[in-house]
């Protein structure tokens, strides 16, 4: 389907947000995915600056500032469309939401509170976890705490490569397995925060 | 009909008529003003040469008016028309200023509205008074550019609120100026450096003034500035420095410390001490003469000094790894280090801050000019003199959210999200057949709402009847661009809907919204240990609540010994409760759980067997 302009009827350019021929700011479309309103095409492995480029280059031409003058209704429009816009950056620069995300899309709430983390390894592995840090926290333990920060930080890399594998194609067909390492990566999400936290208590004492 | 004159947007019509355009800083000790000539981002200077005008503005009588240097000689003689720090008053109620009207000499006039100052020439409003300073700078505008600029960026800090900014704007409109834009100061000096060296990357502005420390880490690309992280400290300034040194002049004088006018003379000696050890490495310190103490000449080394005020230095770094792990970057990330504000002239800062950044400070710029170059930069640009258009991204300075049962805050959307931006959260009832909603608006970083500022309260009615935890109700946040917060929230299954709109934080100055995020930083561990406890009374207290509808449903389905232990445990949750031990009562409600097992899978059981026989699914609540 082609999106034309609903002030002068000319062809629209991807996303449909801004008219190439006569600037008008189109209506906001609440249908169109985060990736498409970001101007990109629906992939989990996607390059974050390339991300924020886009995004920014559209903010540039979108944003209420360039519509401070304008008739009500464009005003409203550059607002929706500039919301939209900084969600998609919010969501899509992160690992951890746009693997949700694309999970959703599907109709799957991998961290939603139905869900029962029913991996006793993981499970295992967070007590193990939080057990180190709570040691270290006790010794005083910097160089414990920069060793274990770089063991999570590649338990963090190794879930996103799982994550790409099985969203390499979308829609994606393992459900189960990506709505669990999903979660995983939450948890070492969780994980790096409360290590941030100590640290910095830590170094502040 | 004559032919228009078409110019392109963003290039001047007529390269030899220049748009005129300035930046001003309007800052709370001075101000001053830039413009770009030639391309060059120059401040512009009084007759004498000075280009700060101190912000002080003393009203004579027969509606004369001194400001700058003028009214600051005669503050000491003329306190009450001599009003020194007006930006501490803009945008603010008399009850919002009163625990900083009693530090000052000013006779404040209660009421209504923003406050007022009562001076020779009448009652004043902070706006009036900012306004005397604004003309002064857009007269040395006029004369410098021969001509009338034709608008102005202002510069604000970056959590000035929506009321400060209005006032701000205010004070420009009547000082006869027009207003492109009010810019943050942290923003303003990274665009100065930013574009001047027409880099891309990641600043640090670590802003260090005579009261107060900010340090902002901002991204610079393709033309848009995206605020990333804000933190600070509003009790640490310059004037920490001086007050260190001069506690130890004191000691070396032994004179009578408790005399205010030596007092006030030593701290004079200290900071032209600590000002002439910026460049030398040793300065001779005279200490007047005092009650019972003759006069005295000290030495003074750098590095004695550096070793005074180290304590005072040191406390800007917790504020510096929050704003990093607030802006997710590390420090080999950041791109350059922007030093504002005239205290960071200290060598012993400058040290600091390199040995912190594990790089050199950018210090080609003048601390004390570099906020107002940046707002020319950007006037400059705003009124068509330039084609690279600058998009600067404003962020949300204090976290919004909203009070959940036990009198916590749920953070919606969190401070330095960039807005515009929406965001929604669910939420359910707590009690069973609960029709209403109470919707609690809250601003702050720390956990429990009494910590917190309440912008807004507002209920949703008409939720149809359910059992406790079925109702799905989505609270949705929206901020506009220029930081307007209006709130919803909506039943699913009804549709039933409520909302209201707020200034997100009116009333609430620059200081309190600093102390706020310093609390949440300070009480970082008291407050979990609260949350849990709150959390485990939630819990506890909806296990008791649904213990007592199933037993006022079927207590007929429990064996009498099962009742009895039943009881007990509930007994025992009860007092648990009453307590302040949150893992006794997360104890007492599993208890209360596993002794009402046998009663939660008989109801269960029923239930299933009356579904089975086709009856509807509302009965099953009787």
């Amino acid at each position: 389907m082609v999106d034309s302009c609903f002030q002068c009827g000319a062809e629209l350019v991807a996303p449909p947000a801004l008219c190439a021929s006569c600037g008008a700011v189109q209506p906001f479309r609440a249908d169109l995915s985060l990736f498409t309103v970001a101007g990109l095409s629906e992939i989990y492995d996607l390059d974050v600056q390339t991300l924020r480029t886009q995004v920014f280059a559209l903010q540039k031409g979108l944003h209420p500032d360039r519509f401070a003058h304008a008739e009500p209704t464009a005003r409203r429009y550059s607002l929706e469309w500039s919301t939209r816009l900084n969600e998609a950056l919010a969501t899509l620069r992160d690992p951890l939401k746009r693997a949700d995300y694309l999970l959703r899309c599907q109709g799957v709430d991998a961290l939603g509170e139905q869900v029962k983390v029913a991996d006793p390894e993981l499970l295992m592995t967070q007590m193990i976890y939080r057990e180190r840090l709570e040691n270290i926290m006790a010794a005083r333990d910097l160089p414990g705490m920069e060793a274990l920060r770089q063991e999570v930080d590649k338990a963090v890399t190794k879930v996103v490569q799982r994550l790409k594998e099985l969203l390499a194609i979308l829609p994606c067909t393992e459900l189960e397995a990506a709505g669990s390492a999903v979660r995983e990566l939450q948890f070492l999400d969780k994980l790096v925060g409360e290590i941030d936290r100590s640290e910095e208590s830590l170094q502040n004492v | 009909m004559a032919l228009m004159q078409i110019a392109e947007p963003g290039v001047a019509a007529d390269p030899h008529q220049r748009r005129l355009a300035i930046g001003i800083d309007l800052g709370t000790t001075h101000s001053l003003v830039a413009t770009v000539l030639s391309a060059v981002p120059t401040v512009m200077r009084d007759h004498e040469g000075k280009y700060l005008l101190p912000s002080v503005v003393r009203y004579l009588g027969g509606g004369e008016v001194s400001v700058g240097y003028p009214a600051v000689a005669a503050a000491g003689q003329d306190p009450h028309n001599t009003i020194a720090s007006v930006k501490r008053f803009m945008g603010r109620g008399h009850s919002d200023v009163q625990t900083l009207a009693g530090h000052l000499p000013y006779d404040l006039v209660s009421g209504e509205g923003m406050v007022r100052l009562r001076t020779i020439a009448g009652e004043k409003s902070p706006v009036e008074v900012s306004a005397e300073i604004l003309r002064v700078l857009k007269e040395r505008a006029v004369e410098t550019l021969g001509g009338e600029p034709e608008g102005a960026v202002i510069t604000v800090p970056a959590y000035f609120d929506e009321a400060q900014r209005q006032a701000t704007k205010d004070a420009a409109r009547l000082a006869g100026l027009n207003v492109l834009r009010l810019l943050a100061e942290p923003t303003a000096a990274a665009v100065a450096y930013g574009l001047d060296k027409g880099s891309e990357g990641v600043f640090a502005i670590y802003d260090l003034g005579g009261g107060t420390f900010d340090i902002s880490i901002l991204r610079l690309q393709a033309g848009v500035f995206e605020v990333l992280a804000t933190a600070g400290d509003s009790a640490l300034g310059g004037d920490d420095m001086d007050h260190a040194l001069a506690e130890w002049l004191l000691r070396e004088g032994g004179g009578d410390s408790a005399d205010p006018l030596w007092r006030r003379q030593i701290l004079q000696q200290a900071r032209s001490a600590k000002e002439a050890l910026s460049s030398a490495d040793e300065t001779m310190v005279a200490l007047p003469p005092s009650p019972g103490c003759a006069a005295l000449t000290v030495k003074l080394t750098r590095r004695q000094l550096e070793s005074l005020i180290l304590p005072v230095i040191q406390r800007t770094l917790p504020a510096c790894r929050r704003a990093l792990r607030d802006a997710a970057l590390k420090l080999d990330e950041i791109d350059g280090v922007v030093l504002v504000g005239g205290a960071t002239r200290v060598p012993a800062v400058r040290a600091l801050v390199e040995g912190f950044f594990h790089q050199m400070p950018l210090t080609d710029m003048d601390p004390d000019q570099v906020v107002a170059l940046g707002a020319a930069i950007q006037a400059d640009a705003l009124v068509g003199n330039q084609r690279e258009d600058l998009l600067l991204m404003d962020v949300l300075p204090l976290s919004l959210g909203l009070e959940t049962m036990g009198g916590l805050v749920e953070k919606i959307i969190p401070r330095n999200t960039p807005i515009p931006v929406a965001r929604a959260q669910e939420f359910t009832t707590f009690k069973d057949g609960q029709t209403a909603m109470s919707i609690h608006v809250l601003q702050g970083e720390r956990d429990l709402v009494q910590d917190c500022r309440s912008l807004a309260r507002f209920s949703l009615r008409g939720i149809p009847s359910m059992v406790a935890g079925a109702a799905r109700i989505r609270v949705t946040f929206q901020v506009d661009a220029d930081g307007l917060l209006a709130v919803s929230a909506e039943e699913a299954s009804t549709g039933v809907r409520a909302e209201v709109v707020v200034k997100p934080s009116y009333g609430l100055n620059d200081e309190e919204i600093a102390n706020m995020l310093q609390d949440s930083f300070r009480h970082g561990a008291e407050d979990v240990v609260k949350r849990r406890l709150s959390e485990a009374k939630v819990d506890g207290a909806r296990v008791r609540e649904a213990l007592a509808t199933a037993l006022a449903a079927d207590a007929d389905l429990l064996e009498p010994t099962e009742r009895v232990a039943v009881d007990k445990a509930n007994a025992a949750l009860a007092v648990a409760l009453s307590g302040n031990d949150a893992d006794a009562i997360t104890a007492a409600a599993e208890a209360v759980e596993a002794a009402a097992g046998p009663l939660v899978q008989r109801r269960m059981d029923n239930a299933l067997r009356r579904a089975i026989a086709g009856r509807s699914i509302d009965d099953l609540g009787d």
